[in-house]
């Protein structure tokens, strides 16, 4: 096969099951569920196909395609034609994040099946065009395109909120559009002025072309557009004080929507800040280290005191989510490799984590039709399988060694230190609290007398413990070998840091 | 010692196996654990006489690149090491033996077996750590084994709360740790042990910076090893099952901060400041932990506090350079402590309480038990002859040969409160009329009193290999002419072994004629000074101390935030949506549907764009 066309498979390969679904009438629940979930597959098999390729030692370059898409010009002729490509490609980075889409999309498709109770259908074709609009973002190699798939996210979320939630999923869906939309809206400016002024949208070329002190734009323009980088995708990450949105998001959506939320949709807020911002911008995000360092400490202490006083399982884990983007910025602040990697691999594992305990949640939640803290409690006796994963998730989100949250926590700390040592000191105080407020709401729900009876086979069973497993099985992989993650990502890097300057 | 490395995978294979199949094995789930260990315990002891004879053994591969930094991971066979390959693994076949007798009949055997293989596993992988980056990994891991086994009766209120507090005060501790070995690392560009002894005897890290990173480490080995301020989960901890304090809270975890300060001690050893912490924490909550113990009711308890109190003599002896001295004794106590807390075992087994209150005149039902008790508590107050003497002995040496007068006169005041309350503890359970209700007492089975009598023998023993009478060996071995770690042996002034012996047996004395002979009523404490009784037994409010500042303070901060998030942040959030709905009515009202409005507002429109027009030429530039 020709390896150019495989990243457009990859990309459009749900929109196969979309067409399949279409076809099938609704009442066929259990087909509609099995192609929803198949569907799913092509993405997972060709991304770990391409895995597999770099792994053997060939070039990722093999599967950069670019095929000339839109062509104009302004009003006055003389003025070269401004073209836009139809461009995709992979770099270490972009890969790894390929690969986490698409397996933690798999797991939410077998999840869905679980959690979701009506409408099925519509669900699944929904959900089929969110993921190629995320595997679209992590592989599109322009701006526009970016864009373009960045938006195709937005609008089947809204509905997978707004339909599929739970009381409250209106709001919680239009609070989801109105700040989305309007980062977006921030972000197409930017992406409107740096091709209005450069005649490309093409990330490489313009990654070049900002490093280049005669280029187009003055330092201050830089600047300005760096900053409202930092806006659009710090309402994504999401960066204090643009977090209120995801709370509600956190609690409403239905937990195989969170999975895939918290698991991939806010890492693209930190894969933006990092590919545009550090990569387009670096002397940019220089000058503004320290500020972003601070906002990365902020996040991390408000989003913990705040975890550490919820009633509410999920709004735990939604301030979590607040917290452990917080090392991101931290990682990111730090501008060495350790940081920088620290700050990719707390998105990876932050993904596979959080997917991991919402999936929990959501089980939880079927079977007890609460996720409050108070009302639950001593769940190990009832459902002893589902709180051993749900202890081991909370250990692997509260950093312990050997599992994926470690490795990003301590090289995030790592490189913090050695440039801003007093500000990663603050820091660690999130370190103390996290394992606090995690340990308090888990051993809430586990330990303690059983405040209700359980019929026995409430635990996990069947189909319920693929998705677990696996996320659990690559949680530990990252924690004890971490460079199955950290050998691709060398090349990018090295890019990133050439960027800044060495 | 090239196959060193198995010995913590023989644990971490049971507790895999144990939790796949662990279920249907039921009972038999013990001799897994049971082979498992054994397997580690042989290797062990190969490795240890190996290493009599041959040079330590390093061995290290690639664990995670970051840019040009290579973090390593392997291990090392060095004295140290080696010997507390031996104690971990010994202890810890001897408890998992203990066990199959101790926990005969619980709902969650197999778990429990489990989660002593995981801690086996992460202890034993903590001792043989090659850099301090594995060494926090392991650190860690060995703080879940122990949470999960002291949570082990889940659901009890009292379990998940000890658990808890185990497991955040410690971690308040390894952040200490975390940081100081960060900064070390930026300092040394290593994490390895031989590259930062190297780096600091070098003198390339600053003496500021040597301090700092000193004292960060040992708050890590503060929260591990219960030392003063962070003492407080430990006797908490006594809320799981008595095998797993044998194991864990008295003779291989606790003892890892010690373990820790004297694996990095040439760190230490380069920094007076240092040391000094180290020295007077240790000596402070030696006597600190010795005077809560006199007092306490539960059994477990006052062998918890006797446990921080000898974990700070440990520390005592490291910070007074007597790096010798704290290994010794941390091997000496890890056999008769570990044995205490196995007879302590055995007694609640059999009376079902652990209130002293409840009990006495077990000595002639407890046949085996009572003996062994005995022999654990003489080898603790340190009667000549008997392991402690030997250890306790190098400790005083130390602390005065290192100029620390005060901190000796503390410590032997310690070993003075350790002989009382330990024989307090003794003729209280042992001796008298029986002051409970129980009916049937028996002895417990010899699943669990072999590994007793086997600690018994070492209790008794185990001083012998450093001795100021029939040589050194166990320090000539440790220091093998390495400077940075001091002398082999102290040789204090004849006079401290004849203080501390006559220190210890009037404390022994003083106990009998309380509570053996009862020839001085028991209340006269309590009676005499009422306040100070009613401090001690509270333990000087410490808990309640961080009650009201530390979790006060932490949810003060939280609601605070919480009010900042719903008023502030959403407030502001409100605001801009009210500025955009008035836009909107605004907007609204301008829909009148009157036409000559409209037009009016056409035609400004178009006059403006006209003027655009004209002023750049046609062109929008």
């Amino acid at each position: 096969m020709n390896l150019q066309s495989i990243l457009s498979i990859l990309v459009f390969s749900p929109l196969l099951g979309i067409i399949v679904l279409a076809l099938l009438p609704k009442t066929q629940e259990k087909a509609v569920k099995a192609i929803g979930i198949l569907a799913t597959l092509p993405a997972l098999i060709l991304s770990l196909a391409v895995y597999a390729h770099f792994l053997a030692g060939k070039n990722l370059s093999d599967f950069s395609i670019s095929v000339p898409w839109i062509k104009f010009r302004g009003i006055n002729a003389q003025e070269p034609f401004f073209t836009v490509s139809y461009e995709l490609a992979v770099s270490g980075f972009q890969l790894v994040l390929v690969v986490l889409t698409a397996i933690v999309s798999t797991l939410a498709a077998i999840g869905a099946a679980k959690f979701i109770k009506k409408e099925w259908k519509g669900y699944y074709m929904l959900f089929l065009l969110l993921l190629t609009g995320m595997l679209g973002v992590f592989t599109a190699e322009n701006l526009i395109l970016f864009f373009i798939f960045f938006e195709i996210t937005l609008i089947p979320t809204f509905f997978l909120i707004g339909k599929w939630g739970y009381f409250e999923k209106e709001k919680a869906a239009y609070s989801f559009l109105l700040y989305n939309g309007l980062g977006s809206a921030v972000l197409l400016i930017v992406i409107m002025i740096l091709f209005a002024k450069t005649g490309t949208s093409n990330i490489e070329i313009l990654r070049q072309m900002m490093a280049d002190p005669s280029g187009p734009l003055k330092d201050g323009f830089k600047l300005g557009l760096f900053i409202a980088l930092l806006i659009a995708f710090g309402v994504k990450l999401p960066i204090f004080p643009l977090h209120t949105w995801m709370l509600r998001v956190h609690v409403q959506a239905p937990p195989s929507v969170v999975m895939i939320h918290s698991g991939i949709l806010l890492k693209i807020g930190a894969y933006g800040l990092i590919r545009f911002g550090m990569g387009i911008f670096p002397k940019q995000f220089e000058s503004l280290a320290t500020l972003i360092a601070i906002l990365g400490v902020i996040n991390l202490l408000y989003g913990a005191f705040l975890a550490f006083i919820q009633t509410d399982f999920k709004m735990v884990l939604a301030y979590s989510s607040i917290s452990h983007m917080g090392i991101v910025l931290i990682g990111l602040a730090a501008m060495n490799e350790a940081g920088i990697q620290g700050a990719i691999f707390q998105v990876v594992s932050h993904g596979l984590i959080s997917a991991l305990l919402f999936f929990l949640v959501g089980v939880i939640y079927e079977r007890t039709e609460t996720s409050f803290i108070d009302k639950l409690g001593g769940l190990a006796k009832g459902m002893p399988l589902a709180a051993g994963f749900l202890l081991a998730a909370a250990m692997a989100s509260l950093g312990l060694p050997g599992m994926s949250g470690f490795v990003s926590e301590f090289m995030a700390f790592l490189g913090l230190f050695k440039v801003e040592p007093w500000i990663a000191a603050v820091g660690t105080i999130g370190i103390i609290m996290t394992a606090a407020y995690l340990l308090r709401a888990v051993l809430g729900m586990t330990y303690g007398k059983a405040r209700r009876e359980f019929d026995g086979g409430l635990d996990l069973k069947g189909a319920e413990l693929v998705p677990v497993f696996v996320l659990m099985l690559l949680i530990v992989l990252i924690g004890v070998y971490p460079s199955v993650l950290s050998s691709p990502l060398q090349a990018t890097l090295e890019t990133i840091l050439l960027g800044l300057g060495g | 010692m090239e196959n060193a490395w198995l010995i913590p995978l023989f644990p971490l294979l049971s507790f895999l196996l144990l939790l796949l199949i662990g279920k249907r094995m039921k009972e038999a789930s013990a001799y897994v654990g049971i082979l498992m260990t054994l397997a580690s315990l042989v290797f062990s002891i190969l490795v240890l006489f190996e290493r009599f004879q041959e040079p330590s053994y390093l061995v290290k591969f690639n664990w995670l690149t970051i840019g040009d930094m290579h973090l390593t991971a392997g291990f090392e066979v060095n004295q140290l090491n080696a010997l507390m390959l031996f104690i971990v693994s010994l202890v810890s076949f001897l408890v998992h033996t203990y066990s199959k007798g101790y926990m005969h009949g619980d709902e969650r055997f197999h778990i429990f077996y489990a989660y002593l293989g995981l801690f086996t596993f992460a202890m034993l992988g903590l001792v043989i750590s090659p850099n301090i980056l594995q060494t926090y990994i392991f650190w860690e891991l060995v703080g879940v084994g122990s949470f999960l086994l002291i949570g082990f009766y889940y659901y009890k209120e009292e379990a998940k709360a000890a658990a808890k507090k185990a497991f955040i005060m410690t971690r308040i501790g390894d952040v200490g740790l975390l940081i100081g070995m960060i900064l070390l690392f930026w300092q040394t560009k290593s994490f390895e042990y031989s590259e930062i002894f190297k780096a600091v005897e070098a003198g390339s890290v600053s003496n500021t910076m040597i301090t700092l990173t000193a004292i960060l480490i040992f708050i890590g080995a503060i929260g591990k090893s219960g030392q003063f301020p962070l003492h407080t989960w430990l006797p908490d901890a006594m809320e799981g099952p008595t095998p797993v304090s044998a194991l864990i809270h008295a003779a291989t975890m606790v003892a890892a901060g010690v373990y820790l300060v004297a694996a990095l001690f040439p760190v230490f050893s380069a920094s007076k400041t240092a040391l000094l912490t180290v020295a007077v924490i240790g000596g402070f909550t030696a006597i600190f932990a010795a005077s809560i113990g006199i007092v306490q009711t539960d059994i477990k308890r006052v062998l918890a506090y006797s446990t921080v109190s000898q974990l700070g003599y440990m520390m005592l002896a490291l910070g007074s350079a007597g790096y010798v001295a704290g290994v010794f004794h941390l091997m000496t106590h890890a056999f008769f402590k570990a044995l205490l807390f196995l007879a302590a075992g055995s007694v609640i087994h059999a009376v079902h309480t652990q209130n002293i209150e409840e009990m006495g005149g077990l000595w002639k039902k407890l046949k085996w038990t009572a003996p062994l008790f005995l022999i654990g508590t003489l080898a603790i107050s340190g009667v000549p002859g008997l392991s402690g003497f030997f250890s306790k002995d190098e400790i005083l040496a130390a602390a005065w040969e290192g100029g620390h007068p005060v901190l000796f006169i503390l410590a032997l005041i310690a070993a003075f409160m350790t002989a009382f309350y330990m024989f307090r503890l003794f003729f209280m359970v042992f001796t008298g009329e029986n002051r409970g209700n129980q009916k049937e007492v028996h002895e417990s089975p010899s699943v669990m009193t072999l590994p007793m009598l086997v600690l018994g023998i070492l209790a008794i023993v185990g001083g012998y290999v450093n001795t100021p009478w029939f040589g050194s060996f166990l320090g000539d071995w440790l220091v093998d002419g390495n400077t940075a770690l001091g002398h082999a042996h102290i040789e204090g002034p004849a006079w401290i072994m004849f203080a501390a012996t006559i220190v210890s047996l009037a404390g022994i004395l003083l106990a009998y004629l309380i509570y053996g002979k009862r020839s001085i009523a028991p209340d006269w404490l309590s009676g005499k000074g009422g306040i100070l009784h009613t401090i001690l037994y509270n333990k000087f409010y410490i808990d309640e101390f961080y009650q009201i500042t530390i979790v006060a303070i932490t949810k003060g901060i939280s609601y605070f935030l919480r009010f900042i998030d719903v008023f502030i942040v959403e407030g502001l959030v409100k605001a801009v949506t009210g500025m955009v709905q008035g836009l909107g009515n605004i907007g609204s009202k301008l829909q009148s549907g009157q036409v000559q409005t409209y037009g009016a507002v056409a035609f400004l429109g178009l006059a403006v764009l006209v003027v655009i027009y004209a002023l750049t030429g046609g062109y929008l530039r």
